[in-house]
C-alpha cells in the first residue's frame, strides 16, 4: 500500500504552483502601478511648483521698480516675501550673478555667491533648477532673465522655495499609496488563495475519494466531478472495475484449471485402488504410484493457489469484515467435526476488518482453524484484534501442541508434524505463503489450553 | 443404504458408483445438476455425494435447493478446487462435509458412514442397544459381548432398521433403501431376512428387538444404551 515517496514530496503542489505564480504576478503588478502612479504624480506636483514660482517671478517683476541702487519692490503682493525666513525668497541679480536685490524673508539667507547658479538665463528665458543650502534644506527655484526697459543691462530675477511641504506632500501620498497597494495586496492574496481552494476542490476530492478506495472504504469514485474530471473518474473506475473482474476472472480460471487437473488426478486414484482392492497384496509399485499422485496433486494445489497469490493487487481490495467470515467458517468446521463436538470460542469484535481479499483470509483461518480442530482434543480458541490496518489473529487449541524443535520446520513449506495423513499438507504451507505475502509474520507458541498456539499478523 | 451420486466425470463417476456398490450401497448417480436435483427430490436417500463443479445447475445450487424442499439427508461435497470459499460455501448451504479430490475411497466410505450415522442421531460409529451392539465402521454385529455372523443384506436390513429405531419402516421403504431399482421386489425374501435375523439377535425370545406390525411393516423396539 505504499506509494511512490517522490510524487508527492519533490514538487510543488499545483496549489503552491498557483499561489507562486499568481503571487509573484501581484508583485510586479502592483510593484509597476505604484511606480507609475508615483512618478506621475511626483511629476504633476514639480509641474505645479514650477507654476507657481514662474507666477512668483512675474509678481516680482511687476512690483520692481529700479532705483539708482539696484530695485525697488514697494508693493509685494505676496506676504511671504516679507516675512523672514518664509520659505519663498525672491532675488534679484545682474547679467554677472551680482546679488541687486533680495526679499526681506532672504535676510538671513546666505548663497553662495560664487557658485550661485540662479543667474544668467537667456533673456526671455525661465530656469529651473534645486540646490541644497546648510540650515535651509532643500530648495526649489525658478530664474528668469530679462531686460528692463531705460538700462541696456540684463537682469535675472530669482524666485526660492523651500522644497520641504512639497517633499511632505509626496511622502504624505507615497504612504497613502503604500498603504493602499498593501492592502489591495493582501485583499488579492486572500481571494486568489479562495478562488484557488474553490478551483482545485474536486482535484482534492478526487485524492480523498482516491485514498478512500485504496483504504478500501469504497468501492469507486462516487462524488459529482467537474466536467474536466468526469473522463479521468469514469476511466478510473472503469479500470478499477475491469481489474476487479480481471482478478476474479484469473481466480475462476485457475479454480477451473485445478478442477480439470485434479479430475484425472481422482480417477487414475480411484483405478489404482480398485486394483490395489482387487489383488490380494499391495503391491510396492502400487503404493509409490499412490504416492506420486499425491505428490501431484499437491504440487497442483499449492502452485496454483500461490499463482492467486502472486497476482493481487491489494490496493484496490475491499475491507473485508473478520467477524462474520470466522463465524461462517467456525459453523462450517463444526459440522466437518461434529464427531468430536468442538467447542470453538470465538472472540472477534464486529467492526474488525481485513484490509485484502476475503478468500485469502477464507484460506487462512479455514487452514489454521481446520488444524486446530484436526489436532485439538475438543477446544478451539480464535480470538481477532485489530491494530491499525493489521489483523491480529491467535487460533489455540488443546490438542498435543507443537514441540520447540520442531515449530520452525513445521512452518517451512510443505512440512508438517505428522504426514501420516498425506494429501492434507499443503495447508499450513499455503497459510505461510499467504502471510508472506502480506508482510505479515506467523508464530508457534504454547496454548494456556495445552496445545498449539499459532499468532498470525496480517494486513 | 439408498445413495445419490452427482459426478459429471464419467469415468470417475463410474469408479465412484462401482466402489460404493461394492459397499453394500444402493446407488443412483448423475451427471448434471438438473438430473441431480430431480432424483434428490423424487426418492429418499440416505444420503448424497455431489460434485461441487456441475453442469447445468451447479452443486451449490443443487444442495440449496435440496434443502429449501425439505430435503435432510445428508450431503457430502467433493471438490478439486480445495479452497476454503469452496467449501465454506458448501457447507453453509446445507452440506455436512466435504472431500477434496483426489481421494481414497476408503476415506469417502468412512465419511459417509459417519453421516450417516449422525444424521440417525448417533455419535459413535458403534450403535448400542442393550445387549445389542452393531460396529458400523467394522460392520460387526455382536450380542451380549458375543459376535454374530451377518450376512451382506441381513446386516443391512438390520443396520437400516437400527438407524431408525422406534421408527415403523415399511417394507417398502426397506426394498427401496437396500435393492436396485430393477431388483426384482419379493416380500418373502425380506421376511426371510427379518426371521433369520430375529433369530441370530435374540434365540431365546426374551428380547423381541424387532415387532412386526401387521399391514405397516417392521419396528426395531429396544432403546438405545447411550443418550443419542
Amino acid at each position: 500500500m505504499s506509494r511512490p515517496a517522490s510524487s508527492a514530496d519533490s514538487r510543488y503542489s499545483l496549489q503552491a504552483r498557483l499561489l507562486l505564480a499568481f503571487g509573484v504576478l501581484l508583485i510586479l503588478f502592483l510593484g509597476l502601478a505604484g511606480l507609475v502612479l508615483d512618478r506621475a504624480y511626483r511629476e504633476s506636483v514639480e509641474a505645479a511648483v514650477r507654476e507657481r514660482l514662474q507666477l512668483q517671478i512675474y509678481a516680482l517683476l511687476g512690483a520692481a521698480e529700479p532705483d539708482n541702487q539696484g530695485f525697488f519692490l514697494p508693493d509685494m503682493q505676496e506676504a511671504r516675501f516679507s516675512q523672514i525666513d518664509s520659505g519663498l525668497y525672491g532675488f534679484i541679480l545682474d547679467a554677472a550673478g551680482r546679488e541687486l536685490w533680495r526679499s526681506p524673508s532672504a535676510l538671513n539667507l546666505k548663497l553662495n555667491a560664487g557658485g550661485f547658479a540662479l543667474g544668467s538665463p537667456g533673456v526671455g528665458e525661465m530656469r529651473y533648477g534645486s540646490l541644497s543650502l546648510p540650515g535651509q534644506g532643500d530648495l526649489v527655484w525658478a530664474s528668469y532673465g530679462t531686460y528692463w526697459e531705460n538700462q541696456e543691462e540684463e537682469f535675472s530675477f530669482a524666485v526660492l522655495e523651500s522644497a520641504a511641504p512639497t517633499a511632505a506632500e509626496i511622502g504624505e501620498f507615497q504612504s497613502n499609496l503604500y498603504l493602499w497597494f498593501g492592502a489591495l495586496a493582501l485583499l488579492l492574496s486572500v481571494a486568489q488563495w479562495l478562488l484557488l481552494r474553490w478551483g482545485l476542490r474536486p482535484l482534492a476530492n478526487l485524492a480523498q475519494d482516491v485514498s478512500a478506495i485504496e483504504s478500501g472504504q469504497r468501492d469507486e469514485l462516487q462524488g459529482r466531478y467537474p466536467v474536466e474530471l468526469v473522463p479521468v473518474t469514469q476511466n478510473l473506475n472503469l479500470l478499477i472495475k475491469r481489474e476487479r473482474e480481471r482478478q476474479q476472472r484469473y481466480r475462476g480460471m485457475l479454480g477451473d484449471l485445478a478442477h480439470s487437473l485434479k479430475t484425472p488426478l481422482a480417477v487414475m486414484s480411484a483405478t489404482l485402488q480398485e486394483i490395489r482392492g482387487g489383488a490380494a497384496l499391495k503391491a510396492p509399485q502400487q503404493h509409490d504410484m499412490q504416492e506420486q499422485l499425491t505428490r501431484m496433486d499437491q504440487i497442483v494445489s499449492y502452485q496454483l493457489k500461490r499463482a492467486v497469490e502472486a497476482n493481487q493487487r491489494r490496493l484496490l481490495a475491499k475491507p473485508v469484515a473478520v467477524a462474520p467470515l470466522l463465524k461462517r467458517i467456525v459453523g462450517a468446521l463444526t459440522k466437518v467435526y461434529r464427531d468430536k463436538a468442538m467447542q470453538v470460542r470465538l472472540e472477534a469484535a464486529e467492526d474488525l476488518r481485513f484490509f485484502g481479499e476475503d478468500s485469502d483470509l477464507m484460506e487462512l483461518c479455514g487452514n489454521l482453524l481446520d488444524n486446530a480442530c484436526k489436532y485439538g482434543a475438543g477446544r478451539v480458541e480464535v480470538s481477532a484484534r485489530q491494530d491499525g490496518r493489521a489483523l491480529l489473529l491467535d487460533i489455540e487449541d488443546d490438542g498435543p501442541g507443537i514441540p520447540l524443535d520442531k515449530r520452525q520446520w513445521v512452518l517451512e513449506r510443505g512440512a508438517r508434524a505428522d504426514t501420516v495423513r498425506s494429501g492434507q499438507g499443503i495447508g499450513l504451507a499455503v497459510v505461510v505463503d499467504l502471510v508472506s505475502s502480506y508482510g505479515g509474520e506467523i508464530h508457534i507458541g504454547d496454548s494456556p489450553l495445552g496445545g498449539a498456539k499459532f499468532s498470525v499478523r496480517v494486513g | 443404504m439408498r445413495l445419490l451420486i452427482l459426478e459429471d466425470e464419467d469415468l470417475l463417476r463410474a469408479k465412484l458408483v462401482k466402489a460404493l456398490e461394492d459397499s453394500d450401497y444402493v446407488v443412483d448417480s448423475a451427471s448434471d445438476g438438473k438430473t441431480g436435483l430431480f432424483l434428490g427430490l423424487e426418492y429418499d436417500y440416505d444420503a448424497a455425494i455431489i460434485d461441487l463443479g456441475l453442469p447445468q445447475i451447479d452443486g451449490i445450487g443443487v444442495i440449496k435447493s435440496l434443502r429449501q424442499k425439505g430435503r435432510t439427508f445428508p450431503i457430502l461435497i467433493l471438490t478439486a478446487r480445495a479452497n476454503w470459499a469452496d467449501k465454506v460455501e458448501g457447507l453453509d448451504a446445507g452440506a455436512d462435509d466435504y472431500v477434496v479430490k483426489p481421494f481414497q475411497i476408503e476415506e469417502i466410505r468412512a465419511r459417509l458412514n459417519a453421516l450417516v450415522r449422525r444424521a440417525a442421531g448417533f455419535a459413535k460409529p458403534t450403535l448400542d442397544f442393550g445387549p445389542i451392539s452393531l460396529d458400523t465402521t467394522a460392520r460387526r454385529l455382536s450380542v451380549n459381548g458375543a459376535s454374530v455372523e451377518l450376512t451382506a443384506y441381513e446386516y443391512k436390513v438390520l443396520e437400516y432398521l437400527m438407524l431408525h429405531p422406534g421408527k415403523v419402516v415399511s417394507k417398502t421403504e426397506l426394498t427401496e433403501h437396500l435393492y436396485e431399482q430393477d431388483h426384482d421386489r419379493d416380500s418373502n425374501v425380506l421376511e426371510v431376512f427379518i426371521r433369520r435375523l430375529r433369530q441370530k439377535l435374540d434365540p431365546n425370545e426374551s428380547l423381541k428387538p424387532i415387532e412386526t406390525i401387521r399391514g405397516l411393516g417392521y419396528r426395531f423396539n429396544v432403546s438405545p444404551s447411550v443418550k443419542r
